[in-house]
């Protein structure tokens, strides 16, 4: 047959399918009347030719089935038509197509913002070249509390020397500069890079270049690379910026280029790196290989050469640790050891089990949205028993039958996936609104084509499995028995069994959300509970950086630093004042080294302490708490003899049953790597938080920093109008010095509601789940027990007439419920003691096994199970008992 | 006399051998080969139907609606130039493998 035949007759199959069925119903009419007239004409009575003639064609319906079969594309139209056909048959129960689309649009929009975080965080490759050849390297100090600690410049300069297996060491260290000129001073996040960090990474600039080798020369000019996000702010994106200098702590400053929009540094969390540097300078660790070997600043990433495996990669590290370890006695006995790790590993090292218990919680979500809709259909197939026994009597096919439950799963699914994606992508958002800071890889996540194809996979599969569900109900549905019984009696107890049964897995599930939400929801309050030693309410802090040149001198600083003091405690309704080199929570890298309690102490057995400086007023202003001693004041400085203040961590370590007031202890806050500068301690606090809401525990030597200067130093303002304060500051500051950035103007609470964002976060996502899981449940529940009521109308109806009371049909259908409950939390229970492990790492201070947690998930599914068999057993005590015998 | 159930292919080509000589409606193709085989071969409209209409779509016999002589509105099919052609090949091909069958069950 010619091919423009062919599609013409495609053509028509296709479109106009009714006028060849009516063709078709023409031709078999004119063929029985023929038929008749045959036999009219043979003597036949007219009535009983007619009858004969209907015998001999048979079923009208399977003839008109079978040639439409035979037609081109016949399978197309059919499968058009059995849409058609679902979407009439949709609409024509809204009440089903609802629950099942709200389902299912739960399930997979869950799915599919899930699965983009997870793709965006633990499948998609870091924005390098060749990322999987990229390491970490840390210097392990597990000994003295600290296992990924960073390397000294002399370390890495050995790593490049006597390594073998690695195309080169970079490294990178972070601190604040003083951006001035065009504009507000300004206080900008740097990182110090090695020559190579750009080109090790394989990243390279939008515009210009990043640093090369003539950098590093003593009288090259100062150079800079930007971020984007500076370079449009502050420089509006003027290209002609690259080859211009800018003032950068008070020195003149070339811009070499700009870093592209996209680039975002991906550091581990614990690197303190900030992942939003907002420009790059040069710090040639060439130049510092003659500095003490204990000075450890540098996060050192390293390139294996092609084809070398990450074990022999740490062996040539653990090789080169072992050489540094015999010939230099400084490191003591212990010797140095060093940790390499996969940079991408180590990126996600913390994240990863809570991305996994996410994805094993949204899978569980979506088994009970399934089994909610395989549900759903087998009602409805139930409910249509009769329909289908009149089809199959009138001879249609089962196979056809089943490929139109086919399609109309697959429309189902249809529209329940464009339904969950737009869900999925509004959940996405939400998500990226919650983000905690750490997980800034998130912002990655997209529902682009991959997720799109993950979960369009999905839900063909779903939509096959659960369109099948009713499969067994087509196979059971015997012709001659569905007719001779009464529709409304149709669906056995086989139906309700395997109902139930569904119902009961959903309980289940449901509980070991609930439980997970539960365990998750008292570690986040716990974390609210933990006390970090300070109070942070009405505290608003903000950085300042004093430029080198200008407050060289000790003097210079400290006069500014009490000037400062002095004018913000004389703004209205302020009522203390501090300085603090860092803010609890914050970003900046933690400065600390090893101290010595005891004159004579060996220094290889030295424990590390954190190390801060504080001004005068700033223990009282954030309402630390005095163990013992004093705090500091301003005649510490200088003139006196050395003093620090401890943490009673510290004193109880240190001096046990002693008082520590009076001691002396050695410790570094030059940062040479050793305990150098002897000091007497006239304080203990309580131990601060600082640098995480919960894993906080090294210890901590507090120094005057009227002794000891650092720069930038944050200062923290109690009280005053919030409205008004952060004007009052900048100007305040601009009084005394208007070269002078203002930097971080914020609460202090925001610091602490962000370091306990990751705990929020996932509590949050949690009680989602469990919540979208109660939701599902207890539509399920609803189901199984509106039908069950419905099946028992009669009998409810015979009771009520011989005088039972509506409160016991209720308490027989609520008792139905309850059973149906109490299996399934049984079942529940019992999975989510196992599932509770998994997460065991995301809980604080609450157990796994807690008692509270599973009860209250208990009680919860119980109310839910009640409450929705309370309506059904409502409506079942409204009926009229004498019209629900009559509808027998 | 016993009535044999109908190969597929052997309808499609005992079909065309009814159209050979003029165009037939449904019920006429039927009586014609129940007339032609001699009452062995009856074939219900469950099987004529659609093997017509795959003929027709194969293009190798047309539908056409007419009127009968008693004024009755029929379909009416009539075998095609590419209708003729097939039904040539299929019986050149059909005497081969009757000849083969016949010597076949001859030698046993």
């Amino acid at each position: 047959m010619p091919l423009a035949s062919r599609i013409t007759a495609l053509w028509h199959t296709l479109f106009h399918s009714a006028a060849l069925d009516r063709d078709l119903d023409d031709e078999l009419r004119a063929h029985v009347d023929l038929l008749t007239e045959r036999r009219i004409a043979a003597g036949v009575d007219p009535a009983s030719a007619r009858r004969d003639a209907l015998r001999e064609v048979g079923s009208l319906a399977r003839v008109k089935e079978e040639v439409r079969a035979v037609r081109i594309g016949s399978w197309i139209e059919t499968a058009l038509r059995d849409a058609r056909y679902a979407l009439r048959g949709l609409r024509r129960s809204p009440g089903f197509a609802a629950a099942a689309v709200v389902t299912l649009a739960l399930g997979i929009g869950a799915t599919s913002a899930i699965f983009s975080v997870v793709r965006a965080m633990l499948l998609s490759p870091l924005p390098y070249r060749d990322p999987s050849r990229l390491v970490f390297v840390w210097s392990d100090m597990t000994a003295i509390g600290y296992p990924r600690a960073p390397l000294s410049a002399p370390e890495l300069n050995d790593l490049r020397e006597r390594s073998t297996r690695f195309d080169g060491f970079a490294s990178i260290w972070s601190t604040t500069a003083a951006l001035t000129g065009d504009g507000d001073p300004e206080q900008l996040r740097v990182g110090l890079v090695s020559t190579n960090f750009f080109s090790l990474l394989g990243a390279d600039a939008a515009i210009g270049r990043t640093f090369a080798v003539d950098d590093e020369s003593t009288d090259a000019p100062r150079t800079i690379l930007l971020s984007d996000a500076l370079w449009q702010r502050r420089f509006g994106g003027d290209p002609s910026i690259v080859g211009r200098a800018i003032r950068i702590n008070g020195q003149t400053t070339t811009v070499v280029g700009v870093m592209p929009a996209g680039f975002r540094l991906l550091m581990p969390p614990d690197a303190a790196v900030p992942d939003d540097l907002q420009a790059f300078v040069l710090l040639n660790p060439q130049a510092l290989t003659r500095g003490p070997r204990g000075q450890q600043f540098l996060r050192v990433v390293g390139r294996m050469k092609r084809g070398v495996t990450l074990d022999e990669a740490r062996r040539d590290v653990d090789g080169v640790a072992a050489q540094i370890s015999r010939e230099f006695t400084s490191y003591g006995a212990n010797g140095r050891r060093f940790t390499t790790v996969g940079l991408q590993d180590d990126d996600v090292r913390q994240i990863r089990p809570v991305l996994l218990a996410l994805f094993g919680g949204v899978a569980i979500l979506l088994l009970i949205a399934c089994v909610n809709v395989a549900a759903l259909l087998i009602a409805r197939a139930a409910s249509r028993s009769r329909e289908t026994a009149v089809r199959l009597s009138l001879g249609a096919g089962r196979s056809r039958l089943l490929a139109q439950y086919l399609v109309e799963g697959l429309v189902l699914a249809a529209i329940g996936t464009a339904a969950g994606v737009a869900a999925g992508s509004a959940g996405l958002r939400l998500l990226l609104t919650l983000r905690p800071d750490a997980l800034s890889r998130l912002d990655a996540a997209r529902i682009d084509t991959a997720v799109l194809a993950f979960t369009v996979a999905v839900s063909l599969v779903w939509g096959v499995l659960f369109s099948l569900a009713p499969l067994a109900e087509l196979l059971r549905t015997d012709p001659i028995a569905a007719l001779q019984r009464d529709g409304r009696r149709a669906g056995g107890s086989l139906h309700y069994r395997v109902r139930s049964t569904l119902v009961v897995a959903q309980i289940a599930l449901s509980v070991v959300l609930l439980v997970a939400a539960a365990l998750l929801l008292r570690s986040f309050a716990a974390v609210q509970r933990v006390d970090p030693g300070f109070r942070a309410d009405r505290i608003l802090t903000f950085r300042v950086a004093l430029p080198g040149q200008r407050y060289a001198s000790a003097d210079k600083f400290n006069a500014f630093s009490r000037q400062l003091q002095a004018a913000l405690a004389a703004l209205p309704g302020v009522t203390g004042v501090g300085a603090f080199s860092h803010v609890p929570y914050d970003n900046v890298p933690n400065w600390g080294g090893p101290y010595l309690s005891r004159p004579g102490q060996e220094e290889s057995t030295a424990v590390m302490a954190d190390n801060r400086a504080v001004t005068p007023g700033l223990f009282e202003t954030i309402g630390a708490h005095l163990v013992d001693g004093r705090f500091f004041t301003e005649d510490d400085d200088a003139r006196r003899e050395n003093v620090v203040i401890v943490d009673d961590q510290l004193a109880r370590r240190s001096w046990p049953g002693q008082s520590a007031i009076g001691q002396r202890i050695a410790s570094d806050p030059f940062s040479t790597g050793h305990p150098v500068v002897w000091a007497t301690v006239v304080g203990v606090v309580r131990h601060l938080r600082h640098r995480s809401a919960l894993e906080d525990l090294g210890d901590q030597v507090y120094f005057p920093e009227r002794q000891v200067q650092r720069n930038p130093m944050a200062y923290f303002v109690r009280g005053g109008d919030a409205a008004t304060l952060p004007a009052a500051i900048r100007r305040t500051v601009a009084s005394l010095d208007p070269e002078l950035p203002v930097a971080d103007i914020r609460p202090l609470e925001e610091y602490v509601v962000a370091a306990r964002a990751a705990q929020r976060f996932s509590s949050l996502l949690a009680a989602a789940f469990a919540a979208v899981a109660l939701v599902l449940a207890t539509v399920g529940v609803y189901g199984v027990i509106a039908y069950a009521a419905t099946r028992r109308r009669f009998e409810f109806g015979v009771r009520m007439a011989l005088g039972a009371q509506p409160r016991d049909v209720v308490r027989a259908i609520v008792r139905e419920g309850s059973v149906l409950a109490a299996a399934g939390a049984a079942v529940g229970v019992v999975a989510a003691a196992g599932a509770a492990k998994l997460i065991a790492a995301q809980l604080y201070g609450v157990s796994a096994r807690d008692l509270a947690s599973y009860g209250a998930a208990v009680v919860v599914i119980a109310v839910a199970a009640i409450a929705a068999s309370w309506l059904p057993a409502r409506r079942a005590t409204a009926v009229d008992p004498l019209s629900a015998l009559r509808a027998e | 006399m016993a009535r044999t159930e109908l190969l597929k292919g052997t309808l499609d080509l005992l079909i065309l051998r009814t159209l050979e000589l003029e165009p037939r409606h449904g019920l006429g193709v039927a009586e014609r080969l129940e007339q032609i085989t001699h009452g062995t071969f009856a074939v219900k409209p469950g099987s004529l139907f659609p093997a017509l209409h795959r003929l027709e779509a194969d293009g190798l016999v047309a539908g056409e609606w007419t009127v009968n002589d008693e004024g009755r509105r029929i379909k009416s099919y009539e075998l095609t130039a590419a209708g003729r052609r097939r039904l040539a090949a299929e019986k050149k091909q059909w005497a081969r493998i009757a000849l083969a069958v016949a010597q076949v069950l001859g030698e046993a």
